[in-house]
This record gives structure tokens, C-alpha cells and sequence, in this order.
């Protein structure tokens, strides 16, 4: 898989919360064609800091940078017209829309999108990811492993070039877990960029080709698997748990 | 082809128009006055029901449309139709700064200051009483020098077929499903590139336009208005409507004000109970019936009606815009 | 203007204030722990004042006693309320939960409203004093039924605070309305609570009711501004501060009285008194709506 230009990098980035500063001073740049595994103890900031990279939260030092583009202070929506879909952690889904019409709404936000167009697309991804049957169900309705491959559909409506995947393995079915990872991997292959959380060791490990490890707020190491396993450091934080 | 309850709802339309003058002048009254609830329930839906945004100061739109429009027929001569569109043009610019000023706020927080709003507009209007008459009452040219009532109806059904075209039209555009999407989860609605900030403003503008439209007319009817207009007892009437009827959906709501005003009035007889008995319908349908009274009406209507329309033609590839809105 | 003429309107401003920090404690309770606005609020009050009327009237109970039998009242007649309407809110598959305490509560207002105009009809009533008289300051007055109101108003607010800091069942109520998740860990049946965080309110609502009757009188809309006026205190104060009520309400009456008593144009002077409550309302809700005292979150979920 060739690796491409830089998509987006946070540098420097800071965010306090109350007493408590849940990033500090992070640097994390992703290119064309990773698939980045983010790991790290609970409160370690992962959140906090895809958070910052995809337009929630605003950082209070550093900045962000997509495709060569500086936002200063931009709502998510922009991110996501750019290219930089994320799901949640607990699954975020339009409850009372129907799984359809949750794909028709990112798909319908690109510029220039015609309405018959877009549910051809919508539907072709729920043939990708097996969810055809289920188009006129009202979201809230689909079990947890559905909702969570119902939200990379949006994801995917977005046409995006990067995906933040916040924790979608949890609470998810081996089998659909197994779906899921296969997804990623063909979506990976035809050229998308990945950033996954997950404290599911193993799938993690399965899917990625560089990891990055944060601790207590900060960034504590940034390399391939083979190497996070003998980090000293990585080893420390995870012991302390 | 549209389905069959598109054209069964069109006939009862031309019907309405054609008998209408053989409404005593009473219930022509009435008629044109639940219209006018019509245009104001509906708006608020798509406010309230689509986008999620509970606003209280819906009538106080109304009022402002309707005091802006007499004042300046009255100020300057222009002629009323045009009164009427500065009306609404002065609604969708407040009705949108009101939205921006809204935009952090959410639920009862939305409510109480949209509250706050409504009562200083009427609070205002009722004491700068050398410029609006105050509680006496301020006279507003009427639109018809006839003393019938006809014309009146003719011009209220008109607005209100124009209002549902055009939110309608919205409603089951993709602005309708953007809206609905903020009103399910605003944060994954950005993340799914809806920019929140820009609908929010942009239906609270339309919705209080189509108020002021409403409000407009009110005065130019009645050709008199007063600050209790944009009051809470009739704010506490629209949202009995329309939720009544169902907030999520155009014709639920138009539905549930008239069923509401055309309740009103059989029950006149009854005078102080007819308040205290909508408040208890009220109740009840939120707890047991929380979508609308009239909800599960008007989707069987429109399934038979698509029912029919299938069967006629072969299945398309894809889905009608969402019909039932 | 007079020293004494200031003194009297400091004194009435308090009085005001008291009696607003009753009605809007309770809200803010009702807020914290059932996580609605209680639209109804400003009618539990009116029906407050009503009920010690009637029981004044009708079974000749004295006025202190009435205040305290309808606080009594209006405190099982809102946990039948909740119990009837507010269920609801603690299941899991109601969905968008302000939203339905916004209208069952706004309807409830709307209900309450109308059914006193049929049961109390429509013109003021006004129940004899607590004290007849007045107090002289200088060449002004005070009547004494305000400086009752005031002092049983203080009185009651300072035993709530006792309550809720000395006994149990009032630091239950306290640690609910922080935290209903460490609430929940310590073993505190949550919806019993509910039930009794709604009655407490509405029996501080119904206080405030009995107490400002002989002053300014029942009618079956009074309790349409002190509504609004509550939720001006409780924003101002921070939602779900009880302390913050307290003196934003002490606060607000003061500077509504003030503003009154001062305001250049006497005859516009009373209807722009409420809306300059309005006024800091708006002010506060784009600027800073955790008030003086309250949690930074605008959503209720």
C-alpha cells in the first residue's frame, strides 16, 4: 500500500478540562494510506484528541491541519465536508430515522449530490456491509453490532479519505466483529485511511500497521506493532493500570 | 404519479372552495380562522417538530407581522399586499437573529428565552401605547372594503395552500431531512457534514416569516390587533394544536388546528370548560399518544392511498420522498 | 426622595425577593433531580394561595396554619401529579426526555390556569391578614402582613437549608441534586425521590402562594409572571443551585422594586419592570448561562 500525502496533523495540541488536561501538547499526523491503531489506558486522551482532529472540540494550544488546510475554529461539518468522518463512541445514530435515510443524510451534504444518485450509493454500501434488509427500519430498532456498522454507512456516505473509528469493536458480537474488521481491510485496500481506538487488544493488533500509544494525556509512542510490543514505556503505562 | 390521498385531498380542497359561500358568515368566520391556526401550527411544526427548536414565541412572530404590516399601511399608504410582505420580511430577519442568538441553547432553555422574547414584544406593544393603541386595540385597514366574509376566505386558503406548498416542498427536500437529523443528534449531524448552525437559523427565519405572514393577515382581516396576540394563553392554544394533531408532520399539525378551533367553537356553549378539556386532551396525548392524535390517521390514509398508486404501476427502484410528510 | 422612601422600597424589595427565592427554589430543585423545567410551577403557586383562602374562609383555620395545611396539600397533590405524568421521564425508552417535560408541564400550566379561572372564578380574591396594621417609617408605610411575608418567607427558606444539610432524607435530597449517579451508588431510591423533590417544591411554591395573598391578592393568572420571574432567578442563579435561588431571587426583587420605585416615567414604570427581569434573562442565557452558581450544561442529557 503506498503511502501518500500527509492528510491531517495535529501539532501541538492541548486541551484542559477543569483541573485536568486530558491532551497535552500531542502531535499526531496521519498519511494517505495508514491504518493507525490509537491505543492507551482509559483517560489516556484518545477521545479527547480525535475529538480535536474532527471538529468537536475546540483546542486550547496547537493547531490542526487538514490536507495542507489550517482550521482555525471550525465546526465539524467542515471537517466532514472535507473528507473526515468519524463515528462515536457510544454509537450516535439518527434513532428515529430509518437506516436509509441516515446514509441519505451525509450522502445529501456533498456539494453537487443529486437525490436518485445518492440512494443508488446508499444502497450499494448496505450491500457492503450486509445491512440491505434492514434499509426501512427506524435506526434505534438495529441490534448494537448493526448500529455500529450502520454508522461506518455514514461514514462512508461522506466519501471520505480518513476515518476516525472510536471504539467500534466494543460491545460487538465476535462474528460481526470479524465483519467489521474485513470491511475495514477492503476499504483500506481501495485506498482509505483509517485511525481506530479500541481496547481490544487482538483486533487491534489484527488490523493495524502502526500504532500509537498515549498515557495520561500525552503521546507515548509511535511505531509498528512489532515495535510498540518491546517499548519499554508502552509496557510501563499499561503495568501501571 | 402521486398516490390516491393526494387527489382525494384535492377534491375535498376544490369542494371547500366551491361551497364556501354556503358557510353562514359565522363559520366562515371560524373556517378562516382555523386557516389561519393552519398556517401558524404548521410553521411551529416545522420548528418544533422537525428541527426540535420549542419555541414560544411563535405567536409573538404573528404579532410582529401583523403590527408591522398595519402600522406601516397605515404610516405610509402602501398598499397591503406589500405591508404584508415587509411584515414577513421583518419576521425572517428577527426570526433568524433570534436563531443565532439560540444557537447554544437547547430544550427548555430554548423555551423560556423564546418565552422571555414573547412576553417583552407583547409587554412592549402594550405599553408604547401613542404607536400601537396598546390594549385598546390598534385599527388595521382591512383587505376587502365588502362586509362580507368571502374573499377573506378565499385569500386565507390561498396563503395557507401557498405555506404547505412551500414547506412541504422543504420538508421533504433534503433541508427536511437535515432537520430532522438535528433534531435527532445534532453532534452526529454535524459529523455527518450538516451545518447545524446555518439550519437552525435559517427554519427559525422561514418558520417565523410564515408567521408573520399568518399575523399579517390576521390584522388585515379583523382590522384590529391586540398585544394579546403574541400572548402566552394563545401560544398555549398553538402548541394544544399541534401537538394534538402530531408535531412531527405538515398535515398532522394543520389537521390538529382545526380539528382544535373547529372544537372551540361547538363547544362555545360551554365557555370556561372548553379550555380546561383541550389541556386534558393534551395531557393524555402526551402520555399515551405521544406522536399525535392524528398521526395514525394520516398514515393509513397515506398507505391506502400508496397502496393504490403500487398496484396501478410497477414498483420503482427508488423510494418516493418520503410521502408521508 | 427620602431616606425613608428608600428604606420602605429596600424593604419591600426583599420581601418581593423572599418570596420569589420560594418559588424558584423549588424549581431548581424540581430541575436538579427530576432534570425538567416545571412550566406548571407559577400555578402550584397560584393553587397554594387558593387552597389557604379557601381553608381560611370556609373552615376558619387561622392564616399561619391555613399556609401550612396548603403546603401540606399541594405537596401530595404534586406527587399525584408526577405519579400520573412524570413516569415517563424515568424510563428508558421515552425518548427525547426535555422535550416531554416541556410540554406535560406546559400543558399542566395550561390546565391549571384554566380550570382555577372555572373553579375560583374569574375576579380577585383576597384572604384576611395575617397581621392587621401597618408599621410608620417616617411619614411612609409598611404594612405588617409584608414584613410577615418576609419573615416566615426567611424562615422557611432557612429551615430548607437546614434540612437539606442536617438530615438525612435533606441530604439525600441535596447529593441527588448534585449527582443522581453517586446518588444512585450510595443507595438512595431515585424515584422516591422524584415523587418527594417535586412535593417539596411545590409545598415552597404553596407557602409563597398563602404568603403573598393578603398583599396582592388571588386571581387564577397570578402565577403567570412569578413563573417567569422563577426562571429568570434560576438561570441567573444557576440551574440546580439552591443557594444560587436564594439570592438571585433576593437579588431580582430588589431590583425590580428599585427599578419601580426610580424609573423616570411612572406610568410605564410596572410593565417594564418585568421586562427588564426578561431583559437580564436573555442577557444571561446568551452570556452566560450557568448563572452565577450553576453547572455548565445546556442539555438536560
Amino acid at each position: 500500500m503506498n503511502k501518500g500525502a500527509e492528510l491531517i496533523r495535529g501539532a501541538g495540541l492541548i486541551k484542559r478540562f477543569g483541573g485536568i488536561v486530558a491532551n497535552d501538547t500531542v502531535e499526531f499526523a496521519v498519511v494517505e494510506g495508514d491504518l493507525v491503531g490509537l491505543i492507551g489506558p482509559n483517560g489516556s486522551g484518545k477521545t479527547t484528541l480525535i475529538n480535536m482532529l474532527t471538529g468537536h472540540l475546540v483546542p486550547d494550544g496547537g493547531r490542526v491541519v487538514v490536507r495542507g488546510r489550517e482550521m482555525r475554529d471550525q465546526p465539524a461539518h467542515v471537517y466532514a465536508a472535507m473528507g473526515v468522518a468519524r463515528t462515536f463512541q457510544l454509537t450516535q445514530l439518527f434513532g428515529r430515522m430509518t437506516v436509509l435515510e441516515n446514509l441519505l443524510v451525509p450522502g445529501l451534504t456533498r456539494p453537487r449530490s443529486k437525490w436518485q444518485a445518492v440512494v443508488r450509493r446508499a444502497r450499494n454500501t448496505l450491500d457492503f456491509l450486509n445491512l440491505a434488509h434492514l434499509e426501512q427500519l427506524h435506526a434505534k430498532n438495529l441490534s448494537g453490532g448493526q448500529q455500529k456498522l450502520l454508522e461506518l454507512g455514514r461514514c462512508l456516505m461522506l466519501e471520505p479519505a480518513i476515518l476516525f473509528l472510536d471504539e467500534p469493536f466494543a460491545g460487538v458480537h465476535p462474528h460481526l466483529r470479524d465483519e467489521l474488521i474485513k470491511r475495514i481491510q477492503e476499504l483500506h485496500e481501495a485506498g482509505r485511511t483509517f485511525v481506530i481506538v479500541d481496547h481490544d487488544m487482538e483486533s487491534i493488533l489484527r488490523v493495524s500497521q502502526r500504532l500509537v500509544v498515549m498515557a495520561r494525556g500525552a503521546k507515548i509512542a509511535d511505531g509498528s506493532p512489532a515495535e510498540i510490543r518491546a517499548d519499554q514505556a508502552v509496557l510501563a503505562a499499561y503495568a501501571g493500570l | 404519479m402521486r398516490g390516491l390521498h393526494v387527489y382525494i385531498l384535492l377534491a375535498a380542497a376544490a369542494l371547500a372552495l366551491v361551497f364556501a359561500d354556503q358557510l353562514t358568515s359565522y363559520w366562515m368566520h371560524v373556517a378562516i380562522i382555523a386557516m389561519f391556526y393552519g398556517i401558524l401550527a404548521s410553521s411551529w411544526s416545522l420548528l418544533a417538530g422537525y428541527a426540535g427548536l420549542f419555541s414560544l414565541g411563535h405567536m409573538a412572530f404573528a404579532s410582529i407581522g401583523g403590527y408591522a404590516s398595519g402600522l406601516l399601511v397605515q404610516w405610509y399608504g402602501i398598499p397591503i399586499p406589500v405591508g404584508m410582505a415587509a411584515g414577513v420580511a421583518l419576521c425572517c430577519a428577527l426570526g433568524g437573529l433570534i436563531g443565532w442568538v439560540c444557537l447554544r441553547m437547547s430544550g427548555p432553555y430554548l423555551a423560556i428565552f423564546t418565552l422571555g422574547f414573547a412576553e417583552i414584544v407583547r409587554i412592549t406593544f402594550a405599553t408604547e401605547d401613542d404607536i400601537t393603541s396598546g390594549m385598546a386595540g390598534l385599527h388595521v385597514e382591512r383587505l376587502f372594503d365588502t362586509p362580507s366574509r368571502l374573499p377573506y376566505f378565499y385569500t386565507a386558503f390561498a396563503l395557507l395552500a401557498v405555506s404547505l406548498l412551500l414547506m412541504g416542498g422543504i420538508v421533504r427536500s433534503r433541508w427536511g431531512l437535515f432537520l430532522r437529523a438535528i433534531r435527532e443528534d445534532e453532534q452526529a449531524a454535524s459529523a455527518s457534514g450538516v451545518a447545524v448552525a446555518r439550519f437552525r437559523i435559517l427554519v427559525f427565519a422561514i418558520a417565523s416569516g410564515f408567521a408573520g405572514l399568518a399575523g399579517g393577515f390576521y390584522g388585515h382581516y379583523l382590522g384590529i390587533l391586540t398585544p394579546s396576540l403574541g400572548g402566552l394563553d394563545l401560544m398555549a392554544v398553538l402548541v394544544v394544536m399541534t401537538v394534538i394533531g402530531g408535531i412531527e408532520r405538515l398535515p398532522t399539525a394543520v389537521g390538529g388546528a382545526f380539528a382544535v378551533e373547529f372544537l372551540l367553537e361547538v363547544l362555545r356553549g360551554d365557555d370556561q370548560w372548553r379550555l380546561p378539556l383541550f389541556g386534558i386532551v393534551l395531557l393524555l396525548t402526551m402520555r399515551f399518544a405521544r406522536n399525535g392524535l392524528l398521526t395514525p390517521v394520516w398514515l393509513q390514509f397515506v398507505r391506502l392511498g400508496e397502496a393504490r398508486a403500487a398496484a396501478t404501476m410497477a414498483s420503482r427502484d427508488v423510494p418516493q420522498k418520503d410521502p408521508g410528510r | 426622595m427620602s431616606w425613608d422612601y428608600l428604606f420602605v422600597q429596600v424593604a419591600n424589595g426583599a420581601v418581593i425577593g423572599v418570596i420569589y427565592a420560594l418559588i424558584a427554589v423549588g424549581v431548581t430543585l424540581i430541575f436538579s433531580i427530576l432534570k425538567i423545567v416545571n412550566f406548571a410551577h407559577g400555578d402550584l403557586y397560584m393553587l397554594g394561595g387558593y387552597f389557604a383562602y379557601y381553608v381560611i374562609t370556609l373552615l376558619g383555620m387561622p392564616p399561619l396554619a391555613a399556609m401550612f395545611v396548603s403546603m401540606a396539600a399541594l405537596f401530595a397533590f404534586a406527587i399525584v401529579l408526577e405519579r400520573m405524568l412524570l413516569t415517563p421521564l424515568y424510563d428508558d425508552a421515552t425518548e427525547r426526555k426535555d422535550e416531554y417535560g416541556l410540554i406535560v408541564t406546559f400543558g399542566l400550566a395550561f390546565f391549571l390556569r384554566n380550570i382555577a379561572v372555572i373553579a375560583f372564578g374569574p375576579f380577585p380574591l383576597k384572604p384576611p391578614s395575617f397581621i392587621p396594621g401597618v408599621q410608620r417609617v417616617g411619614g411612609l408605610i409598611i404594612t405588617n402582613d409584608r414584613l410577615f411575608a418576609g419573615g416566615v418567607g426567611i424562615a422557611l427558606i432557612l429551615a430548607l437549608l437546614y434540612f437539606m444539610h442536617r438530615t438525612i432524607w435533606g441530604q439525600a435530597l441535596d447529593a441527588v441534586s448534585q449527582s443522581r449517579e453517586s446518588a444512585a451508588i450510595v443507595g438512595i431510591n431515585a424515584r422516591r425521590f422524584n415523587s418527594f423533590a417535586f412535593g417539596i417544591g411545590a409545598a415552597l411554591a404553596a407557602a409563597a402562594g398563602a404568603l403573598i395573598a393578603p398583599i396582592f391578592s388571588l386571581a387564577p393568572d397570578m402565577g403567570v409572571l412569578p413563573n417567569i420571574h422563577a426562571f429568570v432567578i434560576v438561570i441567573l442563579g444557576g440551574m440546580g443551585s439552591v443557594l444560587g435561588s436564594i439570592l438571585a431571587g433576593i437579588l431580582l426583587g430588589e431590583a425590580e422594586t428599585l427599578f419601580t420605585a426610580f424609573f423616570p416615567d411612572p406610568t410605564r414604570a410596572l410593565a417594564y419592570t418585568n421586562g427588564f427581569g426578561l431583559l437580564i434573562l436573555m442577557i444571561v442565557l446568551v452570556f452566560r448561562p450557568q448563572g452565577l452558581f450553576g453547572r455548565r450544561h445546556l442539555r438536560m442529557e
